[in-house]
């Protein structure tokens, strides 16, 4: 019998959860503050699985209901601080956009801790190392995404 | 005091035929006889004869601006709007989908209109709540004057006050009834999107079937496409056959929109729309 990877970690109930976070990153400033977190040797949980972006701007809000249907815990975009994007405005539009997402999100029933836009820039490989940790550590006392995810 | 609903439709009669006849406009987008009094259908007069077929009643709640949008750009259209449906074609201009000396609005006041399914009055509950149009080039009846403002958002306050468990809850057993006929999108004016995404294979965003996770991502998308857009005509949650009530979504949505930005849609051409549009000192609270 095949256990998906939930299932078991499901058996020893929320005391060995690790949630699955998703991570959009910009490429100039979020992703570029994850390699800086790196090089620097800091250390942050592993639940976060990245994904680059070019821009902030460039994440379509379907990903984010996507990412939590198909059992994503958390899902964490990261971009330029406003007034630093690349595209000089890029962010600015993300940021009314994913704050439409958000209150779509609450408005339906998602535990709105599960969805969090920061602005990390290239240089803030402390903040990026912080946020992931926090983060993560929210997202394991929520426990488990069920709302959204599919069962099949 | 409001002018009948009689009256209203002799002054359409009159000014679509005056328009076609002087040639000023290729068609009239009103409302024509269905199979009975209760059931008006949407019509377009092309030439002055078919002006007779068209009627206005309390029933004709169907948003006319909806067909705006399948004729090719320049085609001279005259529509008869109600109040919702004129910020329809303030947001359609906004957007550039149409443009404004292309179109000639008949304003109509109203006040009663009814749900012909339920045959319940149509007010600040399922829609925007204006009496009377906010763009128009000639107004079909006196203007209203001296109804009680009410918000159209305080039929909001008993959902917000939900727990989101049990808001997801009444929205799991709301959408697990769609049936996946898309009537919301099609009786909708501001969607033209074409193909729709959830149309698409590639990538394949949602379940095109009835499935409960495919109707959670058809929603909560078009909610978002409409943030910002939608004039609450309430126009979908009329035309769901199985009553899902998606003006509350989208009303919510509307709301958390102006309170955010600052704008309600469609109220005036020289408006963007929020979601194309930005500030420099928006603020990060929004994201909170």
């Amino acid at each position: 019998m095949v256990f998906s990877d939930s299932s078991v970690l499901l058996k020893g109930k929320y005391m060995s959860f690790e949630p699955k976070i998703l991570g959009i990153a910009c490429n100039w400033c979020t992703y570029t503050g994850a390699d800086l977190a790196g090089t620097t040797r800091l250390q942050y949980p592993q639940n976060l699985r990245v994904v680059r972006v070019m821009c902030s701007s460039r994440i379509n809000p379907s990903f984010i209901f996507r990412a939590f249907q198909l059992g994503a815990d958390g899902v964490l975009v990261g971009g330029c601080h406003p007034g630093d994007c690349h595209y000089n405005t890029g962010n600015l539009y993300a940021r009314r956009r994913l704050a439409v997402t958000k209150k779509i999100l609450e408005f339906s029933g998602m535990e709105p801790g599960r969805f969090r836009v920061e602005w990390i820039s290239a240089s803030e490989g402390n903040k990026f190392a912080e946020v992931v940790t926090e983060f993560t550590e929210q997202i394991k006392n929520l426990g488990p995404q069920t709302k959204f995810k599919i069962v099949q | 005091m409001a002018t009948s609903f009689k009256q209203i439709e002799e002054n359409l009669k009159n000014e679509a035929r005056k328009l076609l006849e002087d040639g000023k406009v290729s068609l009239v987008l009103a409302y024509g006889r269905g199979y009975d009094e209760k059931h008006p259908v949407p019509f377009v007069a092309k030439i002055a004869a078919d002006v007779e077929s068209i009627v206005f009643n309390e029933y004709c709640t169907a948003n006319m601006a909806r067909y705006l949008v399948r004729y090719p750009r320049g085609t001279k259209m005259a529509v008869a709007v109600k109040p919702a449906d004129s910020r329809a074609v303030v947001q359609l201009i906004q957007e550039d989908k149409v443009k404004r000396e292309d179109v000639i609005l008949l304003g109509i006041p109203v006040i009663g209109m009814k749900n012909s399914k339920t045959g319940e009055v149509i007010d600040s509950k399922t829609t925007c709540g204006l009496y009377n149009p906010v763009l128009y080039d000639v107004l079909l009846g006196e203007e209203i004057h001296g109804q009680p403002v009410v918000s159209p958002y305080d039929v909001l306050a008993q959902y917000e006050a939900m727990d989101k468990d049990a808001r997801f809850a009444f929205w799991q057993k709301e959408f697990d009834k769609c049936i996946r006929c898309y009537a919301c999108r099609k009786a909708c004016p501001m969607c033209y999107c074409d193909p729709c995404f959830i149309d698409q294979n590639k990538p394949k965003w949602g379940e095109k079937s009835p499935q409960s996770h495919g109707n959670l991502m058809y929603h909560l998308t078009r909610f978002h496409h409409l943030a910002g857009r939608c004039i609450d005509c309430g126009e979908c949650s009329r035309a769901c056959p199985v009553d899902i009530p998606l003006y509350l979504f989208h009303k919510k949505v509307a709301r958390e929109c102006e309170e955010m930005f600052g704008q309600a849609a469609g109220k005036s051409i020289q408006d963007k729309p929020v979601l194309v549009n930005f500030r420099v000192d928006d603020s990060d609270k929004i994201l909170e």
